[in-house]
């Protein structure tokens, strides 16, 4: 009894890391998302304030893409957006993460305590 | 102190490792600013830089070859930059923009710096704080940790000081004026300032008891009306009220009862109601046998009848006069002077005042009238004491015939305009209340007595027209004596 117990416990364990796992992941993925979109806001806000006499090139790779200003502001506003809609999404992601955590985790703490009783009564008769 | 000593130690444990990590924040705090910083003065150094470059068309400088080799070289198109705006985008542009582009992100970066500095300041107060907790939970240092207890049950005695309320004690006389008086007492306070002294369980009782003494009496009205008996259970220990009470309970003892009874019940405000009712059924009945329970001498309601003409109506001393009356009485179901006790305030005695005509409370215009004249009789200017009390409750109860009697003449008149005709009432009414109590006889005792009223009539106007120049009365007395002498006449009759 105390056996079975204890293996289920140690697979809710496990489980439980693998969540905390994820927890981490989308968090520092959301994370990443974050300074990317500060970063590309300055792009946005520094590409207005240049005219368009100068020329705006994107390092793709080795080379520097010439670019043409507006459609380089264009690209930028949309990575934003995406860049925006991408966080949003790890942040759902990430709450049901948690949520399943957190039912993970009362599982663990009741298992636990199944499992100590479990090992007092194996005392007890022992 | 053993688990108190534990309980430090856990504490102490938490608020160290509490202290800790806010050390780490702290610190975090700071390696970051120091990075900002850092940027911010690369930029600085750019800028001025910028400043200068454009100033020569080419420069000679050693460009670095390699990791571990520079060359000799120029710096040609000192006016054309390449910027990196972030996220893999460039673009090219003068100094001058450059510089623009640059104060840009120095904007930025002085944000951050400015954001973390205040997260630091706030970690380094939550340190300081942890340490002080440290060191109030190890007992150290100078903290002291004050701590003051409240006693709920202060405030409510502090703030009512014992007011002493009669409450309807439905049960027999003797017995019952015992229990009354305390229970007055707590149903005073209760009344009075909501702080039961016995708490609030008390009170709760109290007024389930008082509600079904109510009942009980509207009953035992009834019966008494039929039968006259004389049966009293509770004379009103409970309230001053039964000052009023007795006038209007004069006309039966067994209505008193019941009156009475309700009237403590509900001491506070309905008892002017009860009062009416009380007072109708009263006068349907014979003699009976009123007791007034005042508590308190009106040390400070000095109805005088011509001595003093303040009005300090101390409940309290009313209500102890009535219980004490009371329990001289025995059986005796004083008015109920559920109006009387009550009283707290100058209109509160108004309040109290109150002709009961068709059935219906109706103010008086003046106090001086009806009110017992027993009171006016007994209390006299002196009222107050206890001692007095006694005394005149006994004068009150050779009287109380008279007044009866009298009130009846009175009530005549004074039922329909009672403010006018009969002065005298109010301000004996409290030192009857306090000091009187009007025991009515039984049918056949109240006869011999209307007889003796007479010569007894001659002294009670002078008190009268004292009473009246006091004019305070308490309108409940004077409601009852008209049912009283009402009843006596209608018993003459």
């Amino acid at each position: 009894m105390a056996e079975l117990i204890q293996k289920k416990l140690k697979f809710e364990v496990e489980k439980y890391t693998q969540m905390q796992k994820d927890v981490s992941k989308s968090m520092s993925a959301r994370q990443k998302l974050e300074t990317q979109l500060t970063e590309n806001n300055i792009v946005k806000e520094e590409l207005d304030l240049l005219d368009s006499t100068n020329t705006v090139y994107k390092l793709i790779g080795p080379v520097l893409v010439k670019q043409d200003p507006d459609e380089a502001k264009a690209t930028v506003s949309k990575r934003l957006d995406y860049i925006n809609g991408e966080i949003q999404r790890y942040e759902m992601l990430l709450k049901d993460l948690e949520k399943k955590s957190d039912q993970q985790r009362e599982l663990l703490a009741s298992l636990q305590q199944e499992f100590q009783k479990a090992q007092g009564l194996a005392v007890g008769k022992a | 102190m053993a688990a108190s000593g534990q309980l430090n130690i856990d504490d102490l444990a938490g608020v160290v490792r509490l202290r800790e990590e806010h050390k780490k924040v702290v610190k975090d705090c700071e390696s970051r600013i120091s990075t900002w910083k850092k940027l911010s003065d690369d930029y600085e150094a750019l800028n001025e830089r910028l400043e200068t470059l454009p100033d020569q068309l080419s420069y000679d400088v050693m460009v670095p070859f390699g990791p571990l080799a520079f060359m000799p070289g120029k710096l040609v198109h000192t006016n054309e930059l390449t910027v990196l705006l972030g996220d893999n985008w460039f673009a090219k542009c003068s100094a001058k923009q450059a510089q623009k582009i640059i104060g840009h992100r120095m904007e930025h970066v002085k944000g951050e710096l400015d954001a973390l500095s205040k997260t630091l300041k706030n970690f380094e107060a939550r340190v300081g704080f942890a340490k002080d907790l440290e060191s109030i939970s190890a007992n150290q240092g100078d903290y002291v940790d004050i701590r003051e207890d409240m006693k709920c049950s202060d405030t409510p005695t502090t703030k009512v000081r014992q007011r002493i309320a009669h409450k309807p004690n439905s049960k027999p006389k003797l017995d019952a004026i015992l229990d009354v008086k305390e229970e007055d007492e707590e149903i005073d306070e209760d009344d009075t300032a909501e702080g039961s002294r016995k708490g609030i369980l008390s009170e709760e009782e109290l007024w389930a008891r008082l509600d079904e003494l109510e009942k009980l009496e509207k009953l035992e009205e009834e019966q008494d009306r039929l039968s006259d008996n004389p049966d009293i259970n509770g004379e009103d220990t409970s309230s001053s009220s039964s000052e009023e009470e007795k006038e209007g309970e004069a006309v039966n003892g067994v209505s008193l009862k019941p009156s009475w009874s309700s009237v403590p019940n509900s001491i506070a405000l309905p008892v002017i109601d009860r009062k009416e009712e009380e007072d109708e059924e009263k006068e349907g009945d014979c003699l009976p046998t009123i007791f007034f329970s005042h508590t308190v001498e009106p040390k400070k309601v000095r109805i005088n009848t011509g001595k003093n003409t303040t009005l300090k109506f101390s409940e309290r001393k009313e209500q102890k006069e009535h219980i004490k009356r009371k329990k001289k009485n025995g059986h005796t179901n004083g008015h109920s002077h559920h109006e009387l006790h009550k009283i707290t305030t100058p209109a509160d005695i108004y309040r109290s005042f109150v002709d009961v005509r068709n059935g219906e409370p109706v103010p008086r215009k003046s106090i001086l009238k009806s009110r017992s004249r027993e009171n006016s009789v007994c209390s006299d200017t002196s009222e107050s004491s206890t001692a007095d009390f006694e005394e005149r409750r006994v004068m009150g109860r050779s009287f109380s015939h008279d007044e009866a009697t009298y009130s009846d003449t009175s009530d005549g008149i004074t039922e329909e305009d009672s403010p006018t005709t009969i002065p005298l009432h109010p301000p004996s009414r409290f030192e009857a209340f306090s000091g009187t109590v009007i025991e009515k006889d039984p049918m056949p005792s109240a006869v011999p007595h209307l007889t003796i009223a007479p010569p007894a009539l001659p002294t009670i106007p002078e008190r009268k027209q004292e009473e009246v120049a006091t004019d305070v009365a308490l309108p409940q007395q004077i409601p009852k004596k008209v049912s009283k002498f009402k009843a006596a006449r209608l018993q003459q009759k």
